[in-house]
């Protein structure tokens, strides 16, 4: 049976679409604090700018250069686009309507957020005048077009306002340096009536652009005019109502503001880039000016000045949205980040301690004792910053070799990283500079590292290296001792709040002499011959899962003990879900926990019967990475940084290692359970693609995410940590939120 | 590094391959015994300039140091305190061998050693019977190795546990792949032209050496199967080995796969795949051959024999195996192959030993001087198969042209030179170095070597082992000699009083000889 047709897949992107849209229906659900609610909203706008500038980006790419390749689903890329853009459109008023009904929300709990400037009072006015003299004005640049200066670039993703200028009478323009009239070519498509006056006013409009400063607050609060209550306005909403200030002999016309997308996509010839750090410097700088791809203006902005824009930036039809309510929404989270209005937020969280690894204790003997499991954010990430730390000082250990794809901006472990180098240690660090969005920021610490005297690793041609992988080599009594810690998320100390992961520590020497030669293999020497523990991408992992699926298949037609619960970001390699669709055709029931993209369809006879497929969106992204096989009754548990997706398994250096000790496997296995029995931030998907959040009735609800956060903080509190599986913690309220798309 | 941990030492081998450069990191400890830490493995096919132009190219070279320069820095990480480089066949074929090494050495500071075929090969002998218990379960049974590298492939022959034969064979994988490319045959040639390269050269060796001997294992040892037997051929025991039925059956698979089918199947490099099934055909053949029982493969390489060597020469483990009983036999058998008289050889040797133990304190020369003197003796009239007239010059070519494990190509000539001047005058330093290219340290040795032969070969010039019983003691500036021997010794006496002269000349001692009663 052929489990490859196209129609037994979802168009990926779609799919993404349909992830957004989970995020947005928190932001709508009720449930959930009304600040929450706007951080949701937030995410979704971000999320959606990712979106549009990598993936969208790239499917006009395909059409551009006439690239008639399919995709999973079997469609071409004007086929995707055409599907997408009356989803996008879609979404996009949903999350205004969410907004609209959200911002009258915060109004009624006293957070007033300003539509328009003239919705101001006289005192707030006065304020914001004032505001925008001592500190805007002053940032500010206006470009004048005309035929001696071209449409200016226009940054991507920056925040504009494009004004037509009516010139004043008797007044020389020149003498201030604005612009001459706007080019009659420009105007000559604007719909003028035949009134001669007007026709001659309307030659004489200049048009103007002006940028919103990106390094000024995008919100500002406004003195109160009634108690109890908080006023903001947005910086363009300022800059409007002062617009006429920056043109002084002209009378504005018209100002509105517009932000644009452009193509971000990053194609770099790295067979031909003979130095990968100047070609990433290259290409963020081209980043900027790449095609513009999205269009946002205001709902009922003049239409001369749309048409101009239009005409300039080259956009159609589709790629303009004209939106009801402020542009940019990703400002909502400064909103959330405002004090107050605690009543409205969740709680937060402190991660809870990890008792196998106590304060103060020496964190090699700890590990020595047995492998460690770390799920975070429930738990700290502090013993893995510890982890590096002890090792910068620690006189016995010989080398720390280590992978960064994402960090944080002033990150701990890059600090232990630099000591560890200046203390005499081999440091070895692979810094991926092509962890997408993260480049500028990875080419500072990989330059910071090397001048500490660290061997500095700039990723590998071809390949991204997204494992998350840190091997402390350490000479002990006995000889060398390896200790490794293995993870599904980044060594990112401010992410780990935030996103759901697992970390494992381990000193068994199998996987340290795997962890060596995954280090030997990125320093560029020969791959080893085996493995003992681990699966690495891009040339063993995929084959790996296929067999362990297939594995599954057998004994399901052995009439043995067979399933598969998996946990992962997305789903999407053709041969991974064919490879399930026969497992689930041979009766292997199968549980997915997929929070983002599936392309993988529930529901089709004798195909994907077995199959059940379910997201978590919550307060924390779900971002680890855990498989399990029931192997006839002798599971076992995988965690991984890759997910099922081409791109991991295929083009990625990707670990998945196996939990190997009794306990840890079990406390794994249990919380995917736990996870497949939430019922309150739980969708499933249905045979039609879509996800249906089913919410259990108040007294039956139980969210996993929740219970985590109990879980952990019992267990820290365990005095000594209990050698038993099985053993549960009962649910407290969770804190601290976020889902957002944009991380690997 | 703390104080604790000097139990345990940290040790580097380098293998400078003809396919690929290899640094092995091992701990080495009485506790723990050889543990590897650390293995990598770049590929640069210096064979495929040596073998073919006899010189290697400047980007090859540029290579080469900055790869030894990285296993430098490896080497620093785990703090290593010695190491041993050595290169194979690529580096022994190349025309500038000399200029080369230097070149290694002033721009990377490590002292690269060419190993002469013998010696490469008994390192990885070395390292297959560093395994211990299993190498010398093995050998009970009847055994072959065959060890196949870039140049040549090696076959050894155990008969129950003794070492009884070795040969080189110009059938190394690098080598026939060259030649396959030159030659360029149909998929549908290949198997027939295999045959003809592989096949003719294996039924030679039957022919001369393995004769109507039955082996029972064959232990193979190559870079691209052997070390991931378990992961790629089915059915293998968790020793290593597998039936001879369940090989074939494997190979048989593999030769008719085509490149992306073992690629896939096997998850090796594309660039490895070629070679890698030159190496099963070669062990195939071999296989069918000998008509073995079992194949193993225990996945040791030359880096693990060089870690041992070092560990047994340091004192650092118990030995596995006596290799040097293994060196002893395989002089024994070429003794035997050219009729020597054994009887004459023991007596030889016995009182070569005797003198050899008795001028300790004078010759300055230690327990491998003492191996090639025995081997001298064992091998001191070889030449007479070949000529009775002339046996110095003849048992001189049969000794530098008779592989024998364990030694390197000088260390061969030293025996070869000691076994001639035992027949003939003695050569000095510039006549001996401009004929052949002997150092002046082997030059010494050969002497030293050479004055104590030629007094032990006069205690039995008659053949009739009247000696029965030899002792030496030093006494001032004498060298007491004596001797149980029932007996007349008239024309032993005659002989020794005449070789006594040169002995004298080495040593600045007089030899003499006094009979036990006389004591």
């Amino acid at each position: 049976m052929d489990y490859h047709k196209d129609e037994y897949f979802t168009n990926r992107e779609r799919s993404w679409l349909r992830f957004n849209e989970r995020c947005l229906s928190e932001a709508r659900d009720e449930s959930i604090p009304l600040f929450e609610r706007l951080k949701f909203l937030s995410i979704t706008a971000s999320n959606l700018d990712e979106f549009l500038m990598v993936r969208i980006a790239s499917l006009k790419d395909m059409v551009h250069a006439g690239y008639k390749k399919t995709d999973i689903a079997g469609m071409k890329a004007d086929e995707q686009l055409a599907l997408l853009y009356p989803a996008m459109h879609e979404f996009v008023a949903m999350q205004y309507e969410c907004y609209n009904n959200l911002a009258d929300a915060a109004c009624g709990v006293g957070m007033a957020m300003l539509e328009h400037h003239e919705e101001l009072t006289t005192k707030q006015a006065e304020f914001v005048d004032r505001y925008f003299e001592d500190n805007v004005y002053p940032v500010l640049t206006p470009m004048a077009v005309d035929s001696s200066r071209p449409f200016p670039l226009i940054k991507n993703k920056s925040l504009n306002i494009g004004a037509l200028l009516a010139r004043k009478e008797g007044t020389g323009l020149e003498a201030y340096g604005i612009a001459k009239s706007y080019s009659k070519a420009i105007l000559s498509g604007v719909d003028v009536t035949d009134d001669v006056e007007k026709k001659k006013k309307k030659k004489q409009m200049d048009f103007a652009i002006v940028q919103v400063p990106s390094g000024l607050p995008r919100i500002v609060e406004l003195p109160a005019n009634k108690e109890g209550c908080k006023y903001i306005i947005r910086l363009e909403e300022i800059i409007e109502r002062n617009i006429s200030k920056l043109f002084l002999n002209y009378t504005v016309v018209c100002a509105s503001p517009f932000r644009i997308m452009r193509n971000a996509d990053l194609d770099i010839e790295e067979e031909e880039a003979e130095d990968l750090l100047m070609e990433i410097e290259k290409q963020i700088k081209r980043r900027q000016w790449g095609e513009v791809i999205r269009l946002e203006t205001e709902k009922g902005i003049d239409k001369k000045l749309l048409d101009i824009l239009k005409k300039e930036l080259r956009v159609t039809g589709d790629d303009i949205y004209e939106i009801e309510g402020p542009l940019d929404l990703t400002f909502l989270m400064k909103v959330y980040g405002m004090e107050g209005f605690d009543e409205f937020k969740n709680k937060g969280n402190t991660p809870s301690d990890v008792p196998e690894i106590p304060a103060g204790s020496d964190i090699f003997e700890d590990i020595r004792k047995g492998d460690i499991l770390l799920h975070h954010p429930y738990q700290s990430f502090e013993p893995v910053v510890r982890f590096v730390r002890s090792a910068a000082v620690d006189p016995d250990v010989l080398a720390i070799k280590q992978t960064l794809y994402r960090v944080s901006g002033n990150s701990p472990i890059v600090k232990a990283l630099a000591q560890a180098a200046e203390n005499g240690k081999q440091v070895t660090v692979l810094v991926e500079l092509k962890a997408r969005f993260d480049e500028e920021n990875n080419i500072v610490w990989a330059r910071m590292l090397e001048k500490a005297g660290c061997h500095v690793i700039y990723g590998l041609v071809g390949l991204k290296t997204h494992c998350k992988i840190c091997l402390v080599v350490r000479r002990e009594e006995d000889g060398i001792r390896r200790y490794v810690h293995l993870a599904t998320g980044n060594y990112n100390d401010s992410t780990a709040k935030l996103y759901t992961d697992f970390g494992l520590f381990t000193c068994a020497e199998p996987v340290g002499e795997d962890a060596t030669a995954v280090f030997n293999m990125l320093s560029g020497y020969s791959e080893p011959l085996s493995w003992n523990r681990l699966a690495v991408a891009p040339l063993w992992l995929k084959k790996r899962i296929l067999k362990l699926i297939k594995r599954e298949t057998e004994n399901a037609r052995a009439g043995r003990s067979c399933g598969i619960k998996a946990k992962m970001n997305s789903l999407c390699d053709p041969d991974v879900i064919a490879a399930l669709y026969e497992a689930s055709s041979a009766g292997v029931p199968i549980k997915l926990l997929v929070r983002g993209i599936c392309c993988l369809k529930v529901g089709i006879p004798e195909v994907s019967e077995n199959i059940k497929v379910y997201s978590i969106v919550g307060d924390y992204l779900e971002h680890g990475r855990a498989f399990v096989f029931d192997n006839d009754c002798d599971p076992e548990v995988y965690l991984a940084s890759a997910d099922w997706m081409p791109r991991n398994l295929e083009r990625r250096v990707e670990i998945m290692f196996p939990v190997d000790d009794h306990r840890l496997k079990e406390r794994v296995m249990r919380i995917l359970d736990e996870q497949f029995e939430d019922n309150v931030k739980k969708h499933e998907l249905m045979p039609d693609d879509r996800y249906v959040k089913a919410l259990a009735p108040e007294d039956s609800r139980y969210c996993c995410q929740m219970d985590f956060v109990k879980q952990a903080k019992e267990y820290a509190k365990s005095s000594s940590v209990s050698k038993t599986a099985g053993r549960r913690f009962i649910p407290i309220e969770s804190s601290e939120r976020k889902a957002n798309d944009n991380e690997e | 590094m703390s104080e604790k941990n000097k139990k345990v030492r940290v040790f580097a081998a380098i293998d400078v391959g003809s396919f690929e450069m290899g640094l092995k990191i091992f701990e080495i400890s009485q506790k723990n015994g050889i543990k590897c830490i650390n293995s990598v493995k770049h590929r640069l096919a210096l064979g495929n300039d040596s073998y073919v132009r006899k010189k290697i190219s400047y980007e090859k070279m540029e290579e080469l140091f900055n790869t030894v320069n990285k296993f430098k820095e490896i080497m620093r990480e785990y703090e290593v305190s010695d190491y041993k480089a050595y290169g194979t066949s690529a580096l022994r074929e190349t025309e500038n061998t000399a200029i080369i090494l230097e070149q290694i050495r002033s721009r990377t500071g490590i002292e690269v050693e060419v190993l002469s075929n013998s010696e490469q090969r008994f390192l990885d002998y070395k390292a297959i019977a560093a395994k211990g218990k299993l190498f010398d379960k093995i050998i009970e049974k009847s055994t072959a190795i065959v060890d196949i590298g870039g140049g040549s492939i090696q076959i050894s022959l155990f008969d129950k546990d003794r070492l009884v034969q070795t040969q080189a064979l110009k059938l190394g994988v690098l080598r026939l792949h060259e030649r396959m490319q030159e030659i360029r045959p149909r998929s549908t040639q290949t198997e027939e032209l295999l045959d003809e390269m592989i096949g003719s050269q294996i039924r030679t060796f039957h022919k001369v050496f393995l004769k109507d001997r039955d082996v029972k294992n064959l232990i193979i040892m190559d870079e691209y199967l052997s070390p991931r037997f378990h992961q790629i051929v089915d059915g293998v025991s968790a020793e290593g080995s597998i039936s001879a039925a369940g090989f074939m059956s494997f190979a048989d698979g593999l030769l008719t796969r085509r490149d992306e089918e073992i690629e896939n199947a096997m998850e090796l490099p594309e660039e490895k795949i070629a070679l890698f099934r030159l190496s099963t055909a070669i062990i195939k053949r071999v296989a069918e051959n000998f008509e073995v029982d079992t194949i193993w493969a225990t996945g040791a390489e030359l880096c693990d024999g060089i870690a041992y060597e070092y560990a047994e020469k340091k004192k650092l483990t118990k030995i596995a195996h006596d290799f040097e009983d293994d060196i002893l036999d395989s002089a024994q058998m070429v003794a035997k192959r050219y009729q020597s008289s054994t009887k004459h050889a023991e007596a030889v040797e016995k009182a070569a030993l005797s003198i050899f133990d008795g001028m300790k304190s004078v010759h300055g020369m230690g327990r491998r001087e003492r191996l090639l003197l025995r081997l001298a003796a064992i091998l001191q009239d070889c030449g007479k198969f070949i000529n009775m007239t002339n046996v110095g010059e003849c048992s001189f070519a049969i000794i530098a042209n008779t592989e024998i494990i364990g030694l390197s190509h000088n260390e061969r000539i030293i025996v070869a030179s000691v076994v001639k001047y035992n027949h003939g005058p003695f050569e000095y330093y510039p006549g001996m170095s401009g004929r052949i290219g002997v150092d002046r340290r082997s030059y010494l040795t050969i002497a030293k070597l050479t004055a104590i032969l030629q007094l032990a070969n006069a205690l039995d010039k008659g053949k009739g082992e009247k000696i029965k019983k030899v002792d030496a003691a030093l006494e001032k500036d004498e060298l007491r000699i004596y001797v149980d021997a029932k007996k007349d010794i008239l024309y032993e006496q005659e002989r020794f009083d005449k070789r006594s002269g040169f002995f004298e000349e080495v040593y600045g001692v007089h030899p003499k000889l006094y009979r036990m009663k006389n004591k």
